[in-house]
């Protein structure tokens, strides 16, 4: 497997946020520690494992978890943001608020 | 959980026993090691997905048994009583400054 390199993960990051009309954090130091877990991830486990969830890198597991993850739509309609603060909405973004950890969506296993 | 190597932090703010759970990857757990460090709070710390998956999978077990609650990252235990699940500027500041001893 060819390993990603920060700008491969920056352009996947920067590809998704276009597709879904979201922004990414422009919190430059939050948005660098995303996507140094983003990366560390995908070289460690072959997939883009949430960088804040645990995963055992398992991907039949992980399906829900690989970013954008299946709970990011929802939460940036509730929160503003997604899970990790990757990506935001536009509201969220004007308002220049402080990120915080949101609650998990994800169902215990 | 006597195996794991906690990496101590030996600010000179004495807010009681702090462990912090976190992963390497985390942004938010990131953020909370630094306000611990920023605010000189003495901590321990360990980044649990850089652990043996089977004593990352034993940590969690007892976590969530011992809080009876599930595990989030960061993960941060107070006096082994009191756990704060995730990073909010606001509550770091009330449940950790606010308990700053004299020492």
């Amino acid at each position: 497997m060819k390993e990603k390199t920060y700008e491969d993960v920056k352009y996947f990051s920067e590809m998704v946020a276009g597709k879904q009309l979201w922004i990414l954090n422009k919190d430059e130091e939050h948005l660098e520690m995303i996507i140094r877990g983003l990366q560390k991830n995908y070289n460690r486990y072959g997939y883009f494992a949430c960088p804040c969830r645990d995963s055992d890198g398992v991907k039949s597991e992980d399906m829900d978890i690989i970013c954008p993850c299946k709970y990011s739509r929802p939460d940036i309609e509730e929160y503003g943001h997604c899970y990790c603060g990757l990506y935001l909405d536009r509201e969220f973004y004007n308002k220049k608020k402080e990120l915080s950890s949101i609650p998990e969506r994800r169902k215990p296993a | 959980m006597d195996k794991i190597c906690f990496t101590e932090e030996k600010g000179g703010n004495n807010c009681g026993d702090i462990t912090v759970y976190a992963l390497s990857t985390c942004a938010f757990c990131k953020k909370a090691l630094k306000f611990l460090r920023e605010n000189s709070v003495y901590f321990k710390y360990v980044y649990v997905d850089d652990l043996d998956p089977e004593l990352k999978l034993q940590i969690k077990d007892e976590l969530r048994s011992k809080f009876d609650r599930e595990v989030g990252f960061p993960f941060l235990i107070i006096d082994d009583e009191k756990t704060i699940v995730g990073f909010t500027e606001s509550e770091y500041k009330e449940e950790i400054l606010g308990r700053q001893k004299n020492s």
